[in-house]
């Protein structure tokens, strides 16, 4: 169904419909199987919501799409570019591919506005002036533009997600992966966090989301993936995942969560 | 601002048993009856020990020896005739001080303030009140005191070019400072064939001088290397990872008094055989590597404590493993660990005192072969050590007070 597997490299080229391509992938820890036979495709522009119990491996899932973790077989190709032992495609695939962590993982030794520079300057090799600009944009759209010159321990949880969102963006990256984005956050700061998802999803970005929140994923996502212990159980439009599942294990996880 | 009911009312002063000297000893001194007794008592055996140290100090104790030694503490045996034949050599080290407190007044004037003016201006106004020192004229000549208010005019010139050229950048200001330090060494050393610089052999270097080279020396050279031994001992690459092991693990595991006889015969099998050497060199190697291997152990402790989110965040936006390594996890780490580094470098700074173990006349041995050789002085040891001691902890006092600085400039532990 689709043949440009092996662009090797060059970005983009014969970029088609389908951005990301996983066709049979393994990934082992130790002699754990975390992640078994999983394929899907996703497509530009579509918002994949990704949910499952604990350990089922839907954020190792995503992890391996910018090579987080390593699969040991089957194939992933991103954009174009298939992750492979060579370096350069992992880090072209990379500054592709933005994320955004349950922990924000933002750099404790660095300012907002430099948590966001510091990769379009340091890989982009922008100009600063440039990098500064467009940090400040970023920050203006996820609202917290007064906040630049603080460093990430002095913001709330809630900015600080939206900072590493910031951060992310700043790459210009054409997936975003976001791992458990407001799990780490206390409730009144979730809906925060999720308007700047909303807004994103709604600027066309190819989004790939875990998640634990149901009426996000039921109004963002165009398609749901269901793991269970490493392999994908259901895929299926938002509606009918929640209204008529198809598989039992669905059901059961459903009827837990809701 | 509305005067309605609902305004929370204000906070009111405490009461004068909480703030306040009084309210403060009260807390801390007197709070309930068996407080008041420890005060009571440790207050007295302060005072009993205050008074007998400061009777002994301003009335039985005899500073002549001081007086006697007086520059020998500072550069030991190096304006001697031995050392410098038919010449004065003293402006030699005076110089290098004038380059020092120069330097100083750069880093003031870069680094604007705080720590970095007190740091120099102590050192400049210290060095400079040398001058007044009430010695004869001919024991301590109108040129030495001159070079030694001269640090005065030196800082401000510093200040001056720091603040007004282009050299006033942190970056020039390394390279001087690295630059300085090996001038110094050749300003000391001296250069054969030119008149006004003769040679001065290692052996006659001593003194305060001889401690701080050794200690600046090393500490600027043995940090680099125990990043370098840190990041090899985690690399994957399995030869690296042994070969950094073995060397933390030889060096830490062998005392260095150990390592400093062994450095006069083994660390010149390291070097080509025609390569300069002497005493002073394979001492500082043999305590520079010393202190890296501790050096490395303590970076790698704060390379270890660092969450492992950071590197992937760093990967994830495509940084290089190096640059990862650069600019995210090398500096959190370091700046976790800056108590364990300072440490490090205060122990660094007392250790090369056992340079004596090779014949070299640092601050304390000098003090020693004086009193040895000299007995109308052996009753006046115990002024000598004390006075040393309180040489040594200005110094390294000034070190942790510059860590804690650097610290709160940090915010180490709160972000």
């Amino acid at each position: 169904m689709n043949t440009n597997g092996n662009a090797n490299g060059s970005a983009g080229v014969g970029a088609v419909e389908d951005i990301i391509i996983c066709r049979g992938v393994n990934k082992w820890f130790g002699s754990f199987q975390a992640l078994k036979d999983v394929s899907t495709t996703v497509k530009r522009g579509e918002k994949v919501v990704i949910v499952g119990p604990s350990g089922s491996g839907k954020s190792t899932f995503i992890r391996t799409i910018n090579r987080l973790e390593e699969h040991q077989s089957g194939d992933i190709i991103v954009d174009g570019i298939e992750l492979t032992e060579d370096v350069r495609n992992i880090d072209a695939i990379r500054s592709e591919v933005g994320m955004v962590f349950q922990q924000f993982n933002l750099f404790p030794h660095l300012s907002v506005k430099d948590n966001i520079t510091l990769a379009p300057i340091k890989v982009r090799h922008w100009p600063r002036e440039q990098a500064e600009q467009v940090a400040g944009e970023l920050l203006e759209r996820v609202g917290i533009y007064d906040q630049a010159d603080k460093y990430p321990a002095e913001l709330s949880g809630g900015q600080q997600q939206r900072v590493a969102i910031a951060r992310a963006l700043a790459m210009q990256p054409r997936i975003m992966l976001f791992d458990e984005p407001t799990s780490a956050l206390d409730p009144e700061m979730i809906n925060e966090v999720l308007d700047v998802m909303r807004e994103l999803a709604n600027s066309g970005m190819t989004m790939l989301i875990v998640t634990h929140e149901i009426g996000f994923a039921r109004e963002v996502a165009d398609r749901i993936i269901m793991f269970d212990e490493g392999r994908i159980v259901e895929e299926n439009t938002a509606n009918d995942f929640f209204d008529n599942p198809k598989s039992e294990r669905t059901k059961l996880f459903l009827s837990q969560i809701l | 601002m509305t005067t309605g009911a609902t305004q929370p009312p204000a906070s009111m002063p405490p009461p004068r048993t909480e703030a306040g000297a009084l309210g403060w000893a009260k807390h801390n001194l007197f709070s309930n009856w068996f407080n008041t007794i420890l005060t009571i008592i440790f207050g007295i055996a302060i005072a009993i020990a205050l008074w007998f140290s400061l009777k002994w100090a301003l009335a039985d104790a005899d500073w002549t020896v001081i007086v006697r030694l007086g520059g020998r503490f500072i550069i030991g045996q190096y304006n001697t005739e031995a050392a410098c034949p038919g010449q004065n050599c003293f402006w030699r080290p005076q110089a290098s001080l004038l380059m020092i407190t120069t330097l100083m007044g750069m880093t003031w004037a870069v680094m604007g303030g705080g720590v970095t003016r007190q740091i120099a201006l102590a050192a400049g106004v210290g060095a400079a009140a040398f001058a007044l020192l009430p010695y004869s004229m001919d024991t301590m000549g109108i040129d030495v005191r001159l070079l030694l208010a001269a640090n005065l005019p030196a800082l401000a010139v510093g200040w001056a070019l720091g603040r007004y050229t282009p050299l006033g950048t942190v970056r020039n200001i390394s390279f001087l400072g690295v630059a300085v330090f090996l001038l110094t060494l050749v300003l000391l050393r001296g250069l054969p064939g030119v008149s006004f610089l003769p040679p001065v052999r290692v052996i006659y270097w001593g003194g305060l001088m001889l401690n701080l080279i050794l200690a600046v020396g090393g500490i600027a050279v043995s940090l680099p290397i125990g990043i370098a031994l840190a990041l090899g001992r985690r690399s994957n690459l399995p030869v690296v990872k042994t070969l950094c092991v073995i060397f933390i693990e030889v060096f830490r595991g062998v005392p260095l008094i150990t390592l400093l006889f062994m450095s006069q015969t083994l660390v010149p099998l390291a070097f080509p055989e025609d390569f300069p050497q002497n005493s002073l060199f394979r001492a500082g190697v043999v305590i520079t590597l010393f202190s890296a291997a501790y050096m490395a152990e303590n970076i790698r402790g704060g390379l270890q404590a660092l969450h492992p989110g950071q590197e992937e965040a760093a990967r994830a936006l495509g940084l290089a493993g190096w640059q990862t390594t650069m600019l995210i996890s090398l500096p959190q780490a370091i700046r976790n660990v800056i108590p364990a580094i300072v440490g490090q470098f205060i122990g660094l700074f007392k250790d090369t005192s056992l340079v004596y173990i090779i014949g070299m006349l640092d601050i304390v041995e000098i003090g020693r072969a004086f009193i040895l050789g000299n007995v109308e002085y052996r009753a006046s040891a115990r002024e000598l050590f004390i006075f040393v001691a309180v040489v040594f902890w200005i110094f390294t006092y000034g070190m942790s007070y510059v860590s804690r600085r650097i610290e709160d400039h940090l915010g180490v532990g709160r972000r």
